[in-house]
């Protein structure tokens, strides 16, 4: 390594970071020519970038471009092949997650760090708890402080709660107020809106600020262009491990889509359908015992997209679970095609024709130790037209080829396992289970969650492709700009509830927001 | 941008060292595939210089016949491994097996209600219905009553023993028909001795069983990721189930195998088996939080234990350093396993 030629300090990055943009203002952290190798693959090449004092700076690529590894050596769990990070007097590389947070730097990443059997309180002093007399933990003060930390960043959480029964996205909310407890000179996000409620997005955003204001540097991941809008000063867009440029944050969408990929994108959706046909699914004043869901009337026609909308907890998921037999119906009628039904188990509802996707692949939609192919076939084997006791490998290989293009997953990698692969192709192993059999209704519940741009248009396109071949699709997301592209039909879901239904000819952001709150 | 040559000859020396980079990053993803052949090259060496005798034909046939025993219990608890589950009751099971075949057997031989054959055939219907039974409560257990099937199976592993002794009064029974031996435990069949045979029919079974037919791919993917596979349609209570009443079918087999060979039924056979069985399963890759482990590897991991107890015989090295080998083989491989 030592023999690499060095010339950064004669010549800027090509693609200077904001050069000139804040002038005088010394970087907090600066990389220089940040580069790593995995076997005798560049993750990353020539990163060199300066983060300004209370600057947001979005890395913006696809999955694969190397954001997470540039991250991930950013807070010290990943170190770099060549190139350094200066940081206060500090020059080198972290070669901890604790060297980092020594020089100010921390991280939020998706795969969280707490631990599920402690208290929020307990998880947001972890490592830092007051110590009372004797050297006996101080109970009421760790919750004290929790508490306040808590009340100062807005965010609604219960200190007392434990970490195992909150849902991802309150997790999250822990996650933040863990690493910025103390201010930290740079504050690393890893797409952290992903499961957050409108709500609490709110709230992360004026803690954002807020930390902003006081000289801390941001470096942000996200794939939602209104977020870059919103909170973002740069942009930096990474393709194949390379710095491709940095632009202002009020770039075009378009231009940064292109940007990212390469290639100029056609339109993110595909137009919907307008002619519907008869009616595939209908729920008349249905109830789950749970209370989760009630009394709600709801219909999804031959080749229409139906969008479910509303916010975290407002019960849209479970609606999803119970049309599939994961919840137990209280009262009312689910009627399939004209016939009522009623599932005791998935197995039941795949084989009348109905399909639920779940939200967190990871953790409900994938054997990540498993290859894709098996992944991709498991419910082919019981319903599909490969079924039978003893396994066809042949019709196995051409099942998979033909799912994997209706997804666009690469089909030479079918035989790997599922946990080698980026998000985007995970993805898109989880979508394409459900194209081994015979099914009348998809409920896909946030199918594009921590999705990069390309993979996001393939998902859109076998959606619509679907509906075109006399599916309905019951769309459950969160993120509203993909409703209102995607959809026929927003059901807008409150406490169970569904409270307004609008169609594609009077969609309006604003007014089916108001319908989130009370 | 031109290529200066300071950058072309750095490019040149990256190459290079990209691929020793790869070699050794190979090694170290790939450590855990190394264990098993490693195993092996470090105990034959061993034997070749300590125990020459070890490599006689005579001596080989001796080992594939003692490993019978183990493989059908390894093949059970691969079966469990798979489909995520533990069963630490296979030792019993054999025990109960032994006990229940020999009882039922010589019930039947000594009353002159049947023949020798009758007996017999009686004897092992009753044991694999017995084994199958218990494999079915730890099924329903683990399955239906959520009980982590660690705990399940240690539980049931001491109502069976239990069971056993009860039956048995603690002492050997004995009046078994002598043609169960010589057919079953010393005898041969197409010039390959019987229970080596019931051994290949097993092992054949359970590799088609898990490679190729869909429940094999089931249990899979109910190791892989159990909500997953209840979200894909499968029936994963039922397929759990059937894991473990096979498991104690084999076991069964085991333990009815054994007794032939022992001449009586034993409540005190089986002890080891729990933690050998793991071992063999292990070292062979299967991961204790399922959804990996190959039929075939798993054949080769309980020949590698049986070699190895068989070549330290004949090193004359004692039974109690033998316990302990067996204990540090499974540490050993546990260290090297992907975790």
């Amino acid at each position: 390594m030592a023999s690499l030629p060095r010339f950064d300090d004669e010549k800027q990055p090509r693609n200077g970071p904001g050069d000139g943009a804040r002038p005088g203002s010394q970087p907090v952290l600066s990389m220089r020519d940040l580069g790593k190798r995995y076997g005798a693959h560049w993750a990353l090449r020539n990163i060199s970038l300066d983060l300004a004092p209370g600057e947001v700076h979005v890395l913006f690529g696809e999955n694969g471009a190397g954001k997470s590894t540039l991250i991930s050596m950013l807070a010290g769990a990943n170190q770099a092949t060549e190139g350094s990070i200066s940081i206060g007097g500090f020059k080198g590389e972290f070669r901890s997650v604790s060297e980092a947070r020594m020089h100010g730097v921390r991280a939020v990443f998706q795969e969280f760090s707490l631990v599920p059997n402690l208290s929020v309180a307990d998880n947001i002093m972890l490592g830092d708890e007051a110590i009372g007399p004797w050297g006996l933990l101080n109970k009421t003060a760790v919750r004290r402080e929790a508490r306040q930390l808590i009340e100062r960043l807005g965010f609604d959480l219960d200190a007392q709660a434990l970490v195992a029964d909150l849902p991802r996205g309150k997790q999250q909310m822990v996650e933040i107020c863990k690493a910025v407890r103390a201010v930290p000179k740079v504050l690393i996000l890893d797409e952290p809106t992903a499961s957050l409620s409108t709500h609490d997005t709110e709230a992360l955003f004026g803690l954002l600020r807020s930390i902003k204001a006081e000289g801390t540097a941001i470096v942000y991941i996200t794939h939602r262009m209104e977020e870059i809008g919103v909170l973002g000063d740069l942009i930096t867009v990474l393709r194949d491990g390379e710095m491709i440029a940095t632009v202002p944050a009020n770039t075009e969408e378009s231009r940064l889509i292109e940007l990212m990929s390469g290639r100029k994108l056609a339109d993110l959706y595909p137009q919907p359908r307008t002619e519907v046909g008869g009616l595939r699914l209908e729920l008349e004043q249905f109830s789950t015992e749970d209370g989760s869901v009630c009394d709600v009337d709801l219909q999804v026609r031959e080749g229409e997209i139906l969008g479910i909308a509303g916010l975290v907890g407002c019960g849209k998921s479970e609606l999803g679970q119970a049309c599939f037999g994961l919840l137990r119906r209280a009262s009312g009628q689910l009627r399939l095609n004209g016939r009522p039904i009623s599932f005791k188990h998935p197995a039941d509802a795949i084989s009348a024709g109905v399909w639920y996707s779940p939200p967190d692949r990871k953790r409900d939609g994938l054997a990540l130790i498993r290859p894709a192919l098996e992944n991709m076939l498991v419910s082919a084997l019981e319903f599909g037209k490969i079924q039978g006791m003893f396994l066809k490998p042949r019709a196995e290989a051409e099942a998979t080829s033909r799912q994997s293009s209706k997804v666009e997953f690469p089909v030479g990698r079918i035989k790997e396992n599922v946990s080698n692969f980026s998000g985007g192709n995970q993805q898109k192993v989880m979508l394409a289970k459900s194209l081994g059999q015979e099914i009348d209704v998809y409920l896909f519940d946030e199918p594009t969650v921590g999705v990069d741009v390309g993979a996001r248009q393939s998902i859109y396109r076998y959606l619509h492709e679907l509906a075109a071949s006399g599916a309905a699709i019951v769309l459950i997301s969160s993120d509203l700009p993909e409703l209102l592209g995607m959809t026929n039909r927003i059901a807008v879901m409150r406490a169970g509830r569904v409270v307004a239904q609008f169609e594609r000819n009077e969609f309006d952001q604003h007014k089916i927001l108001e319908q989130f709150f009370e | 941008m031109a290529m200066t040559s300071s950058q072309s000859v750095s490019a040149l020396s990256r190459a290079g060292s990209a691929k020793s980079v790869s070699v050794s990053q190979w090694l170290q993803h790939n450590q855990h595939k190394l264990v098993l052949p490693g195993l092996f090259i470090v105990a034959l060496s061993i034997f070749a210089f300590s125990a020459p005798s070890f490599f006689s034909i005579d001596n080989q046939l001796n080992v594939s016949r003692q490993s019978v025993y183990l493989m059908l219990v390894a093949l059970a608890q691969l079966i469990v491994l798979v489909a995520g589950g533990i069963d630490l009751s296979v030792g019993t099971i054999v025990a109960l097996s032994s006990i229940s075949a020999s009882l039922t057997m010589s019930g039947v031989y000594q009353n002159g209600e049947g023949s020798a054959e009758w007996s017999i055939a009686m004897g092992t219907m009753v044991a694999v219905a017995v084994g199958g039974l218990v494999g079915l409560l730890n099924g329903v257990g683990t399955a239906l009553l959520r009980i982590p099937s660690f705990m399940m199976t240690l539980g049931m592993s001491s109502v069976v023993f239990g069971v056993a002794l009860y039956l048995s009064g603690g002492v050997p029974v004995y009046g078994l028909p002598p043609e169960f031996g010589q057919v079953f435990g010393y005898g041969y069949f197409l010039g390959i001795p019987s229970p080596v045979l019931v051994a290949l029919l097993a092992i054949a079974a359970v590799y088609v069983l898990l490679e190729w037919t869909r429940f094999g791919r089931h249990l899979y993917a109910i190791g892989g990721n159990p909500r997953a596979a209840t979200l894909s349609g499968v029936r994963t209570e039922r397929a759990t189930i059937l894991a473990f009443v096979l498991s104690g079918v084999l076991s069964a087999l085991s333990g009815v195998l054994l007794t032939a060979r022992l001449g009586t039924g034993e409540a005190s056979i089986g002890t080891t088996f729990p933690l050998e069985s793991i071992a063999a399963c292990v070292i062979a890759g299967a991961a204790l939080t399922g959804g990996v482990g190959r039929t075939l590897t798993v054949v080769a991991g309980t020949f590698l234990i049986v070699m190895v107890q068989n070549g330290m015989n004949l090193m004359q090295i004692g039974a109690y350093a033998q316990t302990m080998v067996v204990g540090a083989l499974l540490i050993f491989a546990m260290a090297f396993s992907k975790k």
